[in-house]
């Protein structure tokens, strides 16, 4: 693995002729408290030690709105729509970037997304070791907190105006040589990066899991009637924030829309929820999980088992925005996941 | 075929859905390509019972509107209201919450007694409705996917889901985690959350979103309103017609 160093006066620079081919995002302060990647432009200040960005990086890759086809009446003809806009994602924290591999096994997994894999091809991500942790971050004790492929580089920043940047593909070290030569790494500045990651690591182990996050899926297994469900689910408002902000849920809805003429008309889908009380609506209007007690338990059971029982990770990178965008304060994957293994402690 | 023939009427309300209709101009003259327009008041002249979908915007405020509204239902096979006022009663029903000579002081000062009136209700509480363009005002965007929808012989269908959805998609921050009210969390979609994308907050105007809990909205709202008087007065602005305001 090659490290090059990279000073701050560099970056204007590149993030100029990188914009100029691809859409470039970058942190940046939205407002006192909160960050988001937002459109680079020249007198932007990027907000290297941002928490958290606001919205998570799956709608780059994922629109909340997708045209998928286009079709004619006329003729009985239908068109793929293809949208894959040639991306940068620069500073996206690791456990993003994991949320962004485990979409990616998902997606291609079974009958592949071409859509999304499109848009994924065409986003090069830039990852950044955080300086900041958020309140209700915990994604050091869910097995996020490195990553070890699923960017192009990874940035650390090891001094006042100085980051080493880890090669992740052959693109990104194109992308990183458009400044110039590239300056590899010295020792120093290697064992900078690595001090910069124990010191987050640090920070970041203040809010854990009080097991290790492997045994997630056999503690939901017993946890079926708990009555934890039904005692957060009384204040559900069932309005889908968790899932609309989690960076790994991918549900959408598939709906369509004639033109004004009834001739063609295009199918799209749009982000959807397994918290909103019609997700599981079938034909014949049967609810599967008609309660917001049963919804909000499998959401757990998605997050903590069954994502697991796919690929072997969990469904939840621990970044922490469900804790912070449920208004009614009981989304929150560590306090459930903590509380059900005291709730059972003495079993083990 | 024959195309279908389309009316609309008003109760009281400030006609801006239809307004909204008009202002879809150029797409308006596609949508209506499929129909024939029987009476339309704010667009043309003439009018004729025979008419086979019925947009009725407005709420019913006095007991006379219900013999026309009858009326109306019975000629059209299909009801569909139109806007706040039609759907959920809207901001006609603030004077629910009033004594009645009051508000007839108010609106009527000295001829107060020669008008009837009674609690403003939405066509719901009168007559069977078979479909809603919900809002305050209308999307029209949302009236003309309706309109075709209808046209196809399809359900309409309107979001079953809170705004919040839809303010997430856009990527808003939380009203209340800037520490304000917000009946994004009860309130149906399919304003793709208009109102805080411009800096406000949800008024409500789309009405309940099914199945909406109210009990726990209302203790969010409280813990982010200044007091419960607050709280209320943002519940009963669109929403004093269902349970939410009380």
């Amino acid at each position: 693995m090659t490290t090059y160093t990279v000073y701050k006066e560099q970056l204007p620079g590149l993030f100029e002729k990188w914009s100029k081919q691809y859409a470039l995002h970058v942190p940046a302060r939205l407002r006192e408290g909160f960050y988001d990647l937002v459109p680079w432009r020249k007198d932007l200040e990027i907000a290297w030690d941002y928490d958290v960005a606001y919205n998570s990086p799956k709608r780059f890759v994922m629109p909340p709105h997708e045209a998928l086809i286009t079709y004619d009446r006329r003729t009985y003809e239908a068109k793929p729509v293809f949208g894959a806009p040639k991306q940068i994602l620069f500073g996206v924290h690791p456990y993003d970037v994991k949320a962004l591999n485990q979409l990616d096994q998902l997606m291609e997994g079974g009958s592949p997304d071409q859509n999304y894999i499109r848009r994924r091809e065409a986003t090069v991500v830039m990852a950044f070791e955080p300086l900041t942790v958020s309140p209700s971050g915990f994604w050091a004790s869910v097995g996020a907190s490195s990553v070890a492929h699923g960017f192009d580089l990874y940035w650390t920043k090891v001094g006042p105006a100085s980051f080493t940047v880890e090669i992740g593909s052959a693109k990104g070290e194109e992308l990183l040589a458009m400044g110039g030569a590239l300056l590899p790494s010295t020792a120093g500045d290697k064992e900078g990066a690595r001090r910069a990651k124990a010191r987050i690591l640090t920070k970041a182990r203040k809010n854990a899991l009080r097991y290790n996050w492997e045994e997630t899926p056999r503690l939901l297994a017993k946890c079926w009637d708990s009555p934890l469900w039904r005692r957060y689910s009384q204040m559900c408002l069932a309005c889908g924030s968790c899932n609309t902000v989690c960076p790994t849920c991918y549900c959408f809805d598939i709906r369509e829309e004639s033109d004004d003429k009834l001739e063609t008309g295009t199918r799209y889908r749009e982000w959807d929820g397994c918290m909103l009380e019609s997700f599981a609506k079938v034909a014949g209007n049967h609810n599967f999980r008609p309660k917001a007690q049963d919804r909000y338990r499998h959401r757990y059971f998605r997050k903590g088992k069954y994502i697991y029982d796919k690929i072997g990770e969990l469904g939840c990178v621990g970044c922490g925005r469900c804790v912070r965008a449920c208004t009614a304060g009981i989304a929150n994957p560590l306090k459930v996941f903590n509380e059900l293994w005291e709730e059972t402690a003495h079993e083990y | 075929m024959a195309k279908p023939k389309i009316a609309f009427f008003d109760f009281a309300g400030c006609e801006g859905d239809q307004l909204q209709i008009a202002n879809l101009e150029e797409r308006l003259l596609d949508i209506l390509g499929h129909v024939e327009v029987v009476s339309f008041r704010e667009v043309a002249t003439g009018h004729s019972d025979d008419y086979d979908v019925a947009f009725v915007e407005g709420s019913i405020t006095r007991p006379e509107d219900e013999i026309r509204l009858k009326e109306i239902r019975k000629n059209a096979k299909v009801l569909v209201a139109l806007g706040a006022c039609a759907a959920i009663g809207g901001i006609n029903c603030l004077k629910n919450f009033m004594a009645e000579n009051v508000y007839r002081e108010e609106v009527y000062g000295g001829q107060a007694r020669w008008y009837s009136t009674y609690a403003a209700r939405p066509l719901k509480s009168v007559v069977h409705v078979d479909a809603e363009v919900p809002g305050c005002p209308i999307d029209p965007t949302e009236f003309a996917r309706i309109t075709k929808e209808l046209l196809q012989g399809r359900a309409p269908w309107i979001p079953d889901f809170p705004v919040c959805v839809e303010c997430k998609q856009a990527g808003n921050v939380c009203r209340y985690e800037m520490g304000k009210m917000c009946l994004g969390i009860i309130t149906r979609a399919g304003c793709k959350a208009a109102c805080v994308c411009e800096g406000a907050h949800c008024w409500g105007c789309r009405g309940l979103v099914p199945g909406a809990n109210l009990d726990a909205a209302r203790i969010v709202m409280d813990r982010a309103g200044s007091d419960r008087k607050a709280t209320q007065d943002l519940l009963r602005f669109f929403l004093g017609d269902t349970g939410a305001a009380l």
